[in-house]
């Protein structure tokens, strides 16, 4: 790499082109200026609250935000999640004689939560899978368990087929029909240094049961 | 930066003086009256201002570490989820093919897998996005790879989104942003090749690889469900990802014939361009960056745990992201502690943006958030969130530091190198690459 040149020589440099091409150059420019600055303004918009501008040009701003360059980190704010939200399943399975029984609850995130432990590396299928769709489910869905909004019925078969991917087609030694999900939620207690009192009993959110169709079983293994 | 006392002779190149003004020396005195002074003053920095950022790439070295930030992290993180990969993102995923085609109907996202639904496609692109963020790491061919680079990401991400978390977004944004800037102008193979050539080549493994992606690209325009539109359904409104891909083609391709054919002016106006767009996309990754840590910032200092001090005692104590309780009950056990970082935390984020007009703030904060990341990696199960974190971070680097560490780095492998050469038996020792000439920037 050659000495670097001063921004007079540059600038000198630049000025000895000709007319056409500073022209370009000038142009250019103005563009990279403008479309950075527009670029951050709508990154900070897409991060701010809702206010004055967002509720006007929201339209606008989603159109430019959507789909590549959403910002979707919460980083613990405003608040940390202060609760541990188990995800558990059950099944009602077909036996080998004919009969139908009902398994135990199988405590899905439990089994994340254990191949986390002493894992330098967890895994998206560990920490992720199950926890963000659990997330958007429970955003997606009224307490009746109603769908509200576009994707509702998305995420509650991508919890099916998460469920359906942990389980096979056969659990409990047998092959399953319908499952059921609920969710355990437990808050973390008060620091100990704290005199603060916070409830720690379990709460569980029970799901109706659901029918396991061949779309809730993962492409590769009902091929 | 300060203004000179006297006015440079720098010549203005905006566009409303389309030729040159005589040299400021030459110009009538205008006589006292510090408008006119100061007139020529801001007339100068001006001048200058637009001669920084259209006549060099800025932070070479800053982009040159993001680049290596970023393609390793996405390497690791590919290399370890290789086990899991059909579930993440193939035909073992709970988001089957069609669930993800039919949601990026919707959305519109980028993603070459679902161009077809065949295993083979999922495992080739997979082994792409491995084999190009091992080229980025290394700056071989910088400017395609960091395209390819983008490619991968957004097509494995986009195809299982809600897989995703704080790191993946990051990661996502970066890839997009990189792909816009001269990210190989140093430690680089690139660089290295430019440093030994002496006269300009054919380059012929450029026209190879230019070749074989305009046939990939022109069979994903004819026979895939590819939507490589012109003006829909791209990154941004008005802009298709056809517009995109084989703008960036085209453009590689006029690169090429002006250094060869036309190496006079039309070569420093395209070198003038990429230095815009470069400086233009570094200024958003610093903006972006900023803009991360002033919110989150901001949205915890509403919080109240963030408020009590006690914030950080909750997140140590979830399962999901306790991958060593002992240790985390060992430091959420003082409350004092707890609520130091708490309030550290909140301090530092809501500060960045600001330390940036002190050097020495900017780094003393880059040091202690980049000890935070290091403590999320490994308390809280974050490692690849953490990396692109302090990926992202590296863009506020010092220049100093950045080229103290390189030369540690490129002695540690001339020493490699030279005991793995004794080993191997006397052989004509390689002269070492001469120290470069040091930048002015950051």
């Amino acid at each position: 790499m050659a000495e670097p040149e001063t921004d007079d020589e540059t600038a000198r440099r630049l000025a000895s082109l000709s007319l056409p091409a500073q022209l370009i150059i000038a142009v250019a420019t103005a563009i990279a200026a403008v479309a950075a600055a527009i670029h951050l303004g709508m990154a900070f918009l897409n991060v701010a609250p809702s206010n004055t501008l967002t509720k006007q040009h929201g339209e606008a701003i989603d159109d430019y935000v959507y789909p590549e360059f959403e910002r979707n980190w919460k980083l613990f704010a405003p608040n940390p999640l202060q609760q541990n939200i188990a995800v558990q399943a059950r099944a009602e399975i077909r036996t080998a004689d004919g009969g139908t029984a009902t398994t135990g609850w199988r405590n899905l995130s439990a089994e994340d939560g254990a191949a986390i432990r002493h894992n330098l590396l967890p895994s998206h299928t560990q920490q992720n899978e199950l926890r963000r769709a659990w997330e958007f489910y429970v955003s997606s869905h009224d307490e009746q368990d109603r769908s509200v909004g576009e994707r509702g019925p998305l995420f509650e078969q991508y919890i099916r087929r998460i469920v359906m991917l942990r389980f096979g087609r056969e659990e409990g030694g047998g092959t399953v029909e319908r499952i059921q999900v609920r969710s355990a939620t437990t808050a973390l207690p008060a620091p100990p240094w704290s005199d603060e009192k916070i409830g720690t009993k379990t709460v569980y959110r029970l799901l109706p049961w659901w029918p396991v169709t061949g779309d809730d079983l993962p492409e590769a293994k009902s091929r | 930066m300060t203004a000179p006392a006297t006015p440079s002779n720098a010549s203005e190149p905006e566009p409303e003086s389309g030729a040159a003004p005589p040299p400021a020396s030459e110009r009538p005195s205008t006589g006292p009256g510090g408008r006119a002074r100061l007139g020529d003053r801001l007339h100068s920095a001006v001048a200058r201002g637009h001669a920084r950022v259209s006549g060099s790439a800025l932070g070479p070295y800053q982009t040159a570490i993001v680049r290596i930030g970023f393609s390793f992290t996405w390497l690791l993180f590919l290399l370890r989820e290789w086990p899991h990969r059909r579930e993440l993102y193939g035909p073992d995923s709970p988001m089957s093919w069609d669930m993800a085609n039919r949601l990026l109907d919707t959305n519109r996202a980028f993603s070459a897998l679902i161009w077809t639904d065949s295993t083979l496609w999922f495992e080739i692109v997979y082994t792409l996005g491995i084999v190009s963020s091992v080229l980025l790491l290394l700056g071989w061919r910088t400017r395609t790879m960091s395209v390819l680079f983008m490619l991968g990401v957004l097509s494995l991400q986009n195809r299982s989104v809600f897989i995703g978390d704080g790191g993946d977004n990051l990661i996502h944004l970066m890839a997009t942003y990189l792909a816009l800037t001269r990210c190989g102008q140093v430690w680089s193979l690139d660089a290295r090749r430019a440093a030994r050539r002496k006269e300009p080549s054919r380059d012929t493994t450029g026209i190879v690889l230019w070749a074989v992606l305009g046939l990939v690209l022109l069979w994903a325009q004819l026979f895939t469900d590819a939507r490589l539109a012109l003006t829909a359904d791209g990154p941004l409104p008005g802009i298709g990802w056809g517009t995109v891909l084989w703008g960036l083609w085209i453009v590689q391709a006029g690169w090429w014939l002006v250094g060869r054919y036309a190496p006079g002016e039309p070569r420093t106006v395209l070198d003038v361009l990429a230095n815009l767009a470069h400086n233009g996309t570094l200024l958003v990754i610093m903006g972006e960056v900023c803009l991360l840590y002033a919110t989150a910032g901001w949205y915890k200092i509403q919080g109240s745990r963030w408020q009590d001090g006690t914030a950080l005692y909750y997140p140590l104590h979830l399962d999901y992201f306790a991958p060593w309780p002992g240790l985390a009950d060992l430091m959420a056990s003082n409350g004092t502690l707890v609520m130091v970082l708490t309030y550290g935390t909140v301090i530092m984020q809501v500060a960045f943006p600001f330390t940036l007009l002190n050097r020495r703030a900017k780094n003393v904060m880059l040091v202690l958030l980049m000890l935070e990341h290091l403590g999320i990696a490994i308390m809280l199960g974050l490692p690849f969130f953490s990396l692109a974190a302090l990926a992202a971070d590296a863009v506020f680097l010092p220049t100093a530091f950045l080229l103290w560490t390189g030369a540690r780095a490129t002695g540690v492998r001339s020493r490699v190198v030279a005991r793995v050469r004794r080993l191997r038996g006397p052989r004509a020792p390689e002269r070492d690459e001469e120290p470069r000439a040091r930048t002015l920037i950051g």
